[in-house]
């Protein structure tokens, strides 16, 4: 059989418009639910966004002794910088601790009045890129010489953290799965029901000696440019939307640690307007399967 | 051409359509198939067809066991085998002559020749001026001339019409028998199944009658009736 994409095309775009409530019926759905799940993706994206910004605050401090000499702390530093569970590590000299230290408290000068300059003790900051690795982080401190008193650990925060985040994190995904699943198994209906209605046409075009890709073909290509379409306007209003939440935000909410980077635009664009058009290709090729056994 | 080899068609378990039907139709021949309504005629159309499968029984076309012919080949069988159904079964999206266009675009021919068949075809059943209407704008006399013109536009081997004038006034009735009787003459093997009496009588052909599911007469040169 000759593959001719041009008469396919014709003829899916000539059904559209005869069929024109059911390709109404199907876009809209499709466009409601990709909708809903780009509207899911994008909530889940923006919470794992809130979740990463929030454990990349924990940190380890290591004190060190009084009398550390500046070969010892510079020592420190560098073993500390090649952990590789560590982002960042910076110093705090005694100086720099007594000089936060009195800007916290800086309403209530007595507090510090009589501080030397030395009481306070230098430290690293340590930024650490996964929360469950602080304890690991935490051991090797201690073997490379600070005791268990010198070093500021919130391990329980941080398992605790840990543990909600993720049981968030999954939990939002299962949600856009689930949102997912019922797009496909919506759309699919919508395109089935829609194929259903003319099953008698595709058994005569059997009866008149149409093989079956032959059938098949327009369906599909009906089923493609309605995926399409439904599927591209439901992103770009999802992308929409996001910029719109995104610039709110940044107002409303600024010390919420929400950035369009969160979302990658282009990418949900992408993975919305395919699942919408894979959805309309296999739904017909499926339908149509089901009534070319004649 | 055809060969019916000891056929029974059941529908369900106990609706007997055809019983141990033994039928040979010779390449080139032009036979009438006769009886009353619910004798068994379509059904004998549609196992020809494989629309449908037999219960017990062979059945042959151009020395093929249709039971042997994979489901993939079947588009293949129906192409050498032009049909006009009893319910014209014709697409309600097309027009007449896109209805027509399609039994040529199935075998995949060019655009250009079916540009130039399609009207002739069309002129030849007297719908010329029906081209780009759709069938529900068309009378059941003109939607069953659309479905003639369908099932020989391709020059099938083997014409098949079930009914082909039981809507038809006399005298396009008699237009239907006499363009019939020219594509049998080209060589085309015909096969029409009828109720119109004085159609068979006028046109002596072998006449296969039917009762019940089982052949009851066959004569060479027959009339719809026995002879008194
Ligand atoms: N799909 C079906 N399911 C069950 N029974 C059927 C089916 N099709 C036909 N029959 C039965 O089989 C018998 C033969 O039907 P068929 O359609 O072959 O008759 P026919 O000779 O074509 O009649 P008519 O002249 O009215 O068209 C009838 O008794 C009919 O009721
Ligand atoms: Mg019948």
């Amino acid at each position: 059989m000759r593959f001719n994409p041009g008469f396919f095309l014709k003829e899916a775009l000539k059904n559209i418009r005869l069929n024109l409530l059911m390709s109404v019926t199907a876009v809209t759905t499709t466009f409601v639910c990709i909708l809903v799940l780009g509207t899911a993706i994008l909530v889940s994206g923006h919470i794992e966004g809130i979740i990463g910004s929030v454990r990349q605050d924990v940190s380890v401090e290591a004190f060190f002794a009084p009398d550390a000499t500046q070969e010892r702390i510079d020592e420190a530093r560098r073993e500390v910088e090649g952990y590789p569970e560590v982002s960042e590590v910076t110093y705090i000299s005694q100086a720099q601790a007594l000089a936060d230290f009195k800007d916290t408290f800086r309403d209530n000068p007595e507090i510090y009045q009589d501080l030397g300059s030395d009481v306070l003790p230098a430290s690293l900051a340590i930024q650490i890129e996964d929360p469950s690795d602080a304890e690991a982080v935490a051991g090797k401190l201690k073997s490379a010489g600070f005791s268990e008193e010198n070093l500021s650990y919130p391990q329980q925060t941080i398992e605790r953290l840990n543990s909600v985040t993720s049981y968030m994190i999954w939990g939002l995904r299962a949600a856009t799965a689930l949102f997912l699943i019922s797009s496909i198994l919506l759309i699919s209906m919508t395109i089935r029901l829609s194929i259903f209605a003319r099953r008698q046409e595709i058994e005569v075009m059997k009866l008149v000696g149409a093989s079956d890709g032959f059938v098949r073909t327009p369906f599909v290509f009906e089923g493609l440019l309605q995926g399409l379409v439904g599927a591209t306007f439901a992103a770009l209003l999802v992308v929409w939307f996001n910029y719109l939440f995104v610039d709110w935000a940044g107002t409303a909410l600024p010390f919420w640690p929400i950035s369009s980077s969160a979302v990658n635009a282009f990418f949900v664009v992408v993975v919305l307007v395919a699942v919408g058009a894979v959805i309309g290709v296999l739904g017909s090729f499926l339908s149509v399967t089901r009534f070319l056994r004649v | 051409m055809i060969r019916f080899d000891n056929v029974t068609k059941l529908y369900g378990r106990d609706t007997v359509a055809l019983e141990r039907v033994n039928l040979e139709i010779n390449p080139g021949e032009f036979v009438f198939l006769v009886g009353a309504s619910g004798s068994g005629k379509s059904t004998l159309v549609r196992l020809i067809l494989k629309e449908i499968e037999p219960s017990r029984g062979a059945i042959y076309v151009k020395d093929t066991r249709l039971s042997s012919i994979p489901r993939r080949h079947i588009p293949r069988l129906r192409r050498d085998i032009g049909c006009v159904f009893q319910d014209f079964k014709l697409l309600p999206n097309k027009t007449a002559a896109e209805n027509v266009g399609y039994a040529m675009e199935v075998t995949g021919q060019k655009r250009r020749a079916i540009r130039t068949k399609v009207p002739q075809i069309l002129d030849l059943v007297g719908l010329s001026e029906m081209m780009d209407k759709y069938p529900r704008e068309l009378s059941g006399g003109e939607q069953q001339r659309v479905s003639v013109a369908r099932a020989f536009v391709s020059q099938p081997r083997i014409l098949i019409a079930d009914e082909p004038t039981g809507n038809l006034d006399p005298e396009t009735s008699v237009g239907i028998m006499n363009l019939l009787e020219r594509i049998n003459r080209i060589g085309t093997t015909v096969l029409v199944a009828t109720h119109d009496r004085d159609m068979v009588d006028a046109m002596r052909k072998r006449v296969v009658a039917l009762e019940n599911g089982r052949v009851v007469r066959d004569m060479v040169k027959g009339a719809y009736a026995d002879e008194v």
